[in-house]
């Protein structure tokens, strides 16, 4: 039966092609609007590292301090603390794991200079690569002693050391970074997370994931005059902000991570922070209430804004537009059926049952999709080429890939049996004697 | 009207769908159209800075480590100076179109009370040097010039330089000459005496909506201090203009260069470039959303078409009969475009409801601002003559229907 139904369909939609068309454009451009949008917005949420993420946490607190340049009362505290703040949190070791983290950009080469590379990396007290789950080529990362004797040590990425010293296997190797030479025990595989998570005010604006090349103990890189990107927020004599400066002694500038599993260790961290950040508050140290609370990955983007809100309001307006277009079709497809009520009641009359009257209808509507479905296939492509000649951050996530062909297909079957329900119920519901006697 | 109204009624299906698609169209429309207007704002505003093409603005020149003392930054300005074919440089803490170096704040007018988010461009010849057009007042004095500020600038107290939006928002109906705005609620905020207002200055700080507040500027004399991003304006005389560049990326790199934080580039452009860049993503979102508008009307208009045009050939004959009773063509006509405009109108209504609820959801959950009013009689106004043009061409068709019609079997 499905074959025949399939069959009629396709006699029926050469039969007019102008009201064919009409249908499929209208479909395929609500459809297309519709899938790219959505593209985009698959691309850009999810978990920024898919496993690991879900069980990470940010401290914040409002750690102004009475010196501090701007000293106004944050609404919304950020997660940025001195470094004695950082450490004093990662010491006490209360959650499974902790780091303190800060990102940076240097320029790193081999100690003879005749190679170098400017390369994003995050300084780090505590075992952030492991927390991380940074994959580890070569060798190994640092050990608690390392960090407290301040041992110039570094990890680097495949793709430095390859730059750097023509092989991935660098350890052993000494590598120059600020004004110090650096010793390399580990090589890690090349590392970003998909979006960008970790100090999102040093990302330079993306949203994309940035490339973390280096690894190194923030005492050790602060030793050699390796600094973050920016310095944060610091007291009153200092400059408004300076870049790429080691002096942060009175800066706010690392963020610690935390690695909790379940709801009561969560609970049981949050207390403890924020009794932390209270008995600095009463010690006089923080100047405001620190109001100190914990941000799941995903939470902590979206109270930064890392993925713009323009993503999710484009997909709200490409789903309006879908509903709209969807409207429409089902209106002109009544219509189109409703012009064949005579031959429709002359099936009834001959035997057809109404179900198979709705069957038959629901699969011209299904194939009307699918044909919808094709012609938006060229329209998305074009629409995401469209996005990613746009000047804006996420462009590179508008990719056309197998998926979203899949996707495609799927989505404009759908729209087309929904679409096709109503009239198809209408038509199927005429009484055939009265519509035979009208013809 | 009846007789309009009750066979409606009786064959719901047709007229619901199209009164459902206005709605929506309706309310889509609005959203879309008000975001449209938002982002043409920072398109259409002026920005103050004369003949765009002759001035050279250096950005994005980082200090590594502590930033520059003034001292350095009015060695590299004088050496810009004696570059053949430069008419005036000033060194600023930002300019228009800079967004990543930015200084805004609130400000309160002294004795109105009333508040601005304002823009504020610390500079020693920004006035010259960006062309800026003086309405009232005086520029800074060559003292006023001489301050230094051991801070950013911001706290301290001074003469200002505002423009005339911010003046008639800060001090309405009167003269603004003269008058002390304070910088910020802090007790000992800084204090500033206006001396001149400018026609326009564009804020560099974009936002969501920007309507009111994009020509929100203050000019301050002199050097930011402890400013580690700062900007060179250089107004050429107009011949050479490339030329001019390369001598004044060649004096910043002798001046400055060797203190550059590595792996950010300084930029040497003129400031037309600059505009064009800063405002490419706008031009590309104004494209988007007009793209969309025309879309979601033109989707409308061949769904209302394509409707009405079924619904009359439905009742071709009782159109017969109408007209085979004594009904003119004009008659027809006529009760086939009340009908559309009884059905548009219905969904206008429908979708400027929709539309405002949309707009308080997305209030609350994004940064958006309020709907204006003035937009749903606007949305009105265009969805009905829409739902007019749509059915012009099938009750023409209808009007058409010989009264013969009603004598023949359908």
């Amino acid at each position: 039966m499905f074959g025949y139904y399939l069959r009629l369909a396709l006699r029926r939609c050469r039969q007019n092609l102008p009201m064919l068309s009409l249908l499929v454009l209208t479909m395929a451009i609500g459809v297309a609007a519709c899938m790219a949008a959505l593209t985009i917005a698959t691309t850009l949420s999810g978990e920024p590292l898919p496993g690991i993420s879900a069980h990470l946490y940010v401290a914040s607190m409002d750690a102004h301090e009475p010196g501090d340049r701007d000293n106004e009362r944050q609404a919304v505290p950020d997660s940025y603390l001195r470094l004695s703040d950082a450490k004093a949190l990662v010491d006490t070791g209360r959650a499974r794991q902790q780091a303190a983290l800060a990102q940076s950009l240097q320029q790193v080469g081999n100690p003879d200079g005749r190679q170098s590379d400017q390369v994003m990396g995050l300084m780090a007290y505590g075992p952030l690569p492991d927390m991380l789950g940074v994959a580890l080529r070569h060798g190994r990362s640092w050990m608690p002693a390392e960090q407290s004797s301040r041992a110039p040590v570094v990890l680097i990425d495949a793709d430095l050391a390859q730059k750097l010293f023509g092989t991935d296997d660098a350890v052993g190797r000494n590598v120059a970074m600020g004004k110090h030479v650096y010793r390399v025990i580990g090589v890690i595989a090349p590392w970003s997370p998909r979006m960008q998570f970790l100090d999102v005010s040093r990302n330079l604006g993306s949203v994309l994931g940035q490339n973390e090349q280096f690894f190194v103990p923030v005492e050790a890189a602060l030793d050699g005059g390796v600094g973050p990107l920016t310095s944060g927020e610091c007291s009153k004599d200092a400059a408004v902000v300076s870049f790429q400066s080691a002096e942060v002694g009175q800066c706010r500038w690392l963020e610690v991570w935390l690695a909790l599993d379940g709801t009561a260790a969560v609970a049981d961290y949050q207390r403890f922070l924020f009794g932390y950040a209270q008995a600095q508050h009463d010690a006089g140290r923080f100047a405001h209430p620190p109001q100190a609370r914990l941000y799941d990955a995903s939470g902590w983007m979206t109270a930064n804004h890392v993925v713009p809100d323009d993503v999710r309001l484009n997909v709200m307006l490409a789903g309006a537009f879908l509903l709209l277009c969807m409207i429409n079709v089902a209106g002109l497809l009544a219509a189109r059926f409703l012009r064949r009520q005579a031959d429709v009641a002359i099936r009834r009359a001959l035997g057809a049952s109404r179900r198979q009257v709705f069957a038959q209808h629901l699969i011209e509507t299904g194939l009307i999709g699918l044909i919808g479905g094709l012609i938006a296939l060229p329209l998305t492509w074009c629409g995401l080429w469209i996005v990613r000649q746009q000047p804006v951050s996420y462009a590179v996530a508008a990719d056309f890939s197998g998926m979203v062909f899949a996707g495609l297909l799927l989505l404009s079957l759908a729209v087309g049996l929904v679409v096709g329900i109503l009239p198809a119920w209408r038509i199927c519901r005429l009484p055939p004697a009265l519509q035979i006697k009208q013809a | 009207m009846r007789h309009i109204v009750h066979p409606l009624w009786r064959h719901r299906l047709m007229p619901l769908l199209v009164v459902l698609q206005v709605a929506l169209a309706c309310a889509i429309a609005c959203n879309v159209l008000f975001l449209l207007q938002q982002r043409l704002v920072p398109l259409l505003t002026p920005d103050g800075v004369a003949e765009p093409n002759q001035l050279i603005v250096a950005w994005q020149l980082v200090s590594r480590g502590q930033p520059w003392p003034a001292s350095r930054l009015l060695e590299a300005e004088a050496a810009l100076h004696a570059v053949p074919g430069v008419s005036a440089v000033s060194v600023a803490g930002s300019l228009p179109m800079e967004t990543s170096a930015q200084m805004n704040g609130d400000v309160i007018g002294d004795g109105t009370g009333r508040r601005a988010n304002t823009a504020v461009y610390i500079g020693d010849h920004l006035t010259e040097a960006l062309g800026l057009r003086l309405l009232a007042g005086r520029d800074f004095s060559a003292s006023e010039r001489d301050v230094h500020y051991k801070s950013v600038g911001l706290d301290d107290s001074g003469p200002t330089i505002i423009t005339r939006a911010l003046a008639e928002r800060l001090f309405p109906g009167g003269d603004a000459l003269g008058k002390v705005i304070r910088i910020g609620d802090d007790a000992n905020a800084g204090r500033r005496t206006v001396i001149g207002v400018v026609e326009h200055l564009m804020r560099n700080k974009f936002s969501q909506d920007n309507r009111d507040d994009i020509d929100y500027s203050m000019l301050f004399p002199g050097i930011p201090g402890m400013w580690p991003m700062p900007v060179f304006a250089v107004r050429t005389d107009g011949a050479e203009v490339a030329g001019v560049r390369k001598a004044v990326q060649a004096t910043l790199q002798r001046e400055l260069g060797a203190e550059l934080v590595e792996g950010i580039d300084p930029n040497y452009q003129t400031y037309a470039e600059m505009r064009e860049q800063m405002l490419a993503r706008f031009k590309a979102s104004v494209w988007l959303l007009a793209g969309v508008s025309v879309v979601v009307l033109v989707v409308t208009l061949a769904g209302i078409m394509g409707l009405t045009s079924y619904w009359v050939q439905q009742r071709t004959r009782q159109i017969g009969v109408r007209r085979a009773l004594g009904a003119r063509r004009s008659h027809i006509l006529r009760e086939l475009q009340l009908e559309n405009l009884l059905l548009v109108g219905l969904g206008v209504l429908l979708g400027l409801c929709l539309a405002y609820a949309i707009n308080l959801w997305l209030m609350r959950h994004y940064e958006l601002t309020r709907l204006p009013w003035t937009y749903l009689p606007l949305g009105a106004l265009v969805l009905l003559s829409l739902g007019q043009l749509a059915v012009l061409g099938p009750a023409l068709r209808a009007a058409a229907v010989p009264p013969v019609v009603a004598t023949r079997a359908a």
